[in-house]
């Protein structure tokens, strides 16, 4: 008995190389985080504010400096109550009473981020005085009185692309449908944890999944209309891959928060693992599922609307053509028309999805 | 009958956090008995019930069913023999937004094709079947009902039902009355006997309350931290077992 009980501990991993790993991580961390700080204070702080420099030189020594910076940087303050990466990782004793609000370490965040946000200003260039320039309010002015004059004389080609529009943004729902539902259960980790095999194929889903949901539906839409033609079916092509992925995820992310017990019930009665899946799975999720879709369709509308702009078909490139043009009462009416159909989608996805739930 | 229906020797199990929740444990269980299972939280029990009919795997020991290992089988083997052992749950495990008759006949997965399952293509011997074992828990007339609109008592017995249409030689039992009220868990108790009696199904059931236990037991074992302590009749746990077995500061709770 003794015996086997000693036997059995060697198997699980030796605590010492899961702290090493751990350690290591939390110096990572600290490194890339103090290298973080060192290249803004530099380059915004130092360069933007206190030099004032309008296009400062930039060399790729910098950064490589400010990774040296920082591997210094964290070895010197790892030891400390300043080290991020230990915090995460619970490698303090802390006072479970006391809450990590006032630790140092906690105070050395707010001050990233506080250092992110003066950046972010100087990046995006915030300016409140050509925000109220004289010149810049007239052009306003011109926008605005056109936009609430609108041009109803091209009220019918309007109202067909926006049929278009809507069309467009259901097939690319409905055929995306089938294969997002069955993709969603290989991303889901609870149903395929069982074997080596079944991990290697949620591994891959996900990273197929993640793979085609980082790229915009926008840029997609320029590489359909390079290959299908510009028009409704490269839009529709650009919105059904991106809804296959959005869609398998949060299918995927449904069924890794369903209950076991049905799962588990099904699995002592001998059944099959489709007939679990089926049994056990589908009833939990259906109705998850029909409203996810129902909204993925109302997001598909006003997406649609974006892709037209890069040659998608439908009310968006109509949009396009006329604000290429400058004829801004007619991009008036074309925006009245995009603000109707978007409230009414919002309008009705929202009452079909609260008469099922 | 006192043949030997399951026999389960040296099961430790140690799951992959480094819980050791069984350790050594040994015991045999007989035809027609109702076995129960006492011991505190924690102390092995649901893990114990859970590796008989392998939702869990043993890491070392060996159980025999009928007389045949069943430690290592895989696939269908192990699929039609879980079709022979029935379990029951706390949380009773119902599926929810189906009828009290589909729930039932979930019971005859493993004896009904895939697709025809799928498509809801069950014999009509197995409906009638699933109405007279519906019958039989008292609940008729509540067939069509959605399962989780029932009482938690009533959903109970749908899962006995349930676990009945496997035609199981043994029923596991985790903590069946657990989450229900002292009256309910009479009844639920009163219905596992009846199938344990007229049916002759060998029980084993998870217990917390030792009052229950006098009343349906026909042998107790006891786990403390995954080792079997005790093993006897209900009547023997005095008060000196009962400390050994719930720690020193316990006091006996009884439900009526």
């Amino acid at each position: 008995m003794k015996a086997t009980q000693e036997t059995l501990q060697l198997t699980s991993e030796p605590k010492g190389l899961a702290q090493m790993k751990k350690v290591m991580t939390a110096y990572a961390i600290d490194l890339i985080h103090w290298a973080y700080i060192t290249l803004v204070t530099y380059k915004i702080i130092y360069q933007k504010i206190i030099m004032d420099l309008r296009n400062p030189d930039f060399s790729w020594n910098e950064p490589v400096y400010a990774l040296a910076m920082g591997a210094l940087l964290a070895i010197a303050f790892f030891f400390t109550k300043l080290s991020l990466g230990r915090a995460v990782k619970g490698l303090y004793d802390l006072d479970e009473n006391q809450g990590v609000l006032r630790e140092p370490f906690t105070i050395l965040g707010y001050f990233t981020l506080f250092l992110t946000f003066i950046a972010g200003l100087f990046i995006s260039q915030v300016s409140i005085r050509e925000f109220l320039s004289e010149a810049g309010l007239l052009g306003a002015k011109r926008i605005f009185t056109a936009l609430l004059h609108p041009n109803f004389g091209i009220i019918e080609p309007a109202i067909f692309a926006a049929i278009e529009t809507i069309y467009m943004a259901f097939i690319a729902t409905i055929i995306a449908l089938p294969f997002a539902f069955t993709l969603g259960f290989f991303a889901a980790r609870n149903l395929m944890n069982g074997s080596p095999l079944f991990f290697f194929l949620y591994n891959l889903t996900r990273f197929f999944l993640n793979m085609t949901r980082s790229i915009e539906p926008l840029v997609w839409a320029i590489i359909f209309s390079v290959w299908v033609g510009i028009g409704p079916f490269a839009g529709m092509l650009a919105l059904c891959l991106h809804s296959v992925s959005s869609l398998a995820k949060l299918y995927s992310e449904q069924i890794e928060n369903i209950s076991d017990g049905p799962i588990e019930a099904m699995t002592a009665t001998g059944a099959h693992p489709i007939q679990i899946i089926w049994f056990g799975v589908v009833p939990q999720i259906i109705l998850p599922y029909l409203s996810f879709t129902i909204y993925r369709w109302d997001i598909n509308v006003r997406m649609a609307t974006v892709i037209g702009l890069v040659g998608g078909g439908g009310i968006g490139t109509m949009l396009m053509q006329y604000q290429g043009l400058a004829k801004w009462n007619e991009v008036g009416l074309l925006a009245i028309t995009i603000a109707a159909i978007v409230w009414v989608m919002d309008y009705s996805s929202s009452k079909i999805r609260e008469a099922i739930k | 009958m006192t043949q030997k229906i399951l026999e389960v020797e040296k099961l430790n199990k140690v799951y992959p956090n480094g819980t050791h929740a069984l350790r050594g444990v040994s015991f045999d269980v007989n035809r027609g008995e109702f076995l129960v299972v006492i011991g505190l939280s924690g102390s092995g029990k649901s893990t114990l019930l859970r590796c008989i009919n392998r939702l869990h795997e043993p890491t070392t020991g060996k159980i025999l069913f009928e007389g045949n290992d069943i430690t290592n089988i895989k696939g269908k083997p192990l699929r039609s023999l879980r079709s022979r052992i029935g379990m029951i749950f706390q949380h009773f495990n119902l599926i929810p937004r189906k009828t009290v008759l589909t729930n039932v006949l979930t019971g005859t997965l493993a004896r009904t094709g895939i697709v025809k399952s799928i498509f809801g293509i069950f014999p009509d011997e197995e409906r009638k079947k699933a109405m007279d074992l519906i019958a039989l828990v008292g609940l008729t007339g509540k067939e069509n009902r959605r399962a989780d609109n029932l009482s938690g008592g009533q959903q109970q017995r749908v899962a006995i039902a349930r676990a009945l249409m496997q035609n199981p030689s043994i029923l596991l039992a985790d903590e069946p009355v657990a989450s229900l009220d002292p009256a309910t868990s009479h009844s639920v108790m009163q219905y596992l006997k009846k199938v344990n009696e007229e049916l002759g199904v060998t029980i084993i059931c998870n217990l917390h309350f030792l009052s229950l236990v006098r009343q349906y037991a026909t042998r107790v074992i006891a786990l403390k931290d995954g080792i079997l302590i005790y093993e006897g009749n209900p009547s023997e746990i005095d008060e000196n077992w009962f400390q050994t077995i719930y720690g020193e500061d316990a006091v006996e709770v009884t439900i009526d």
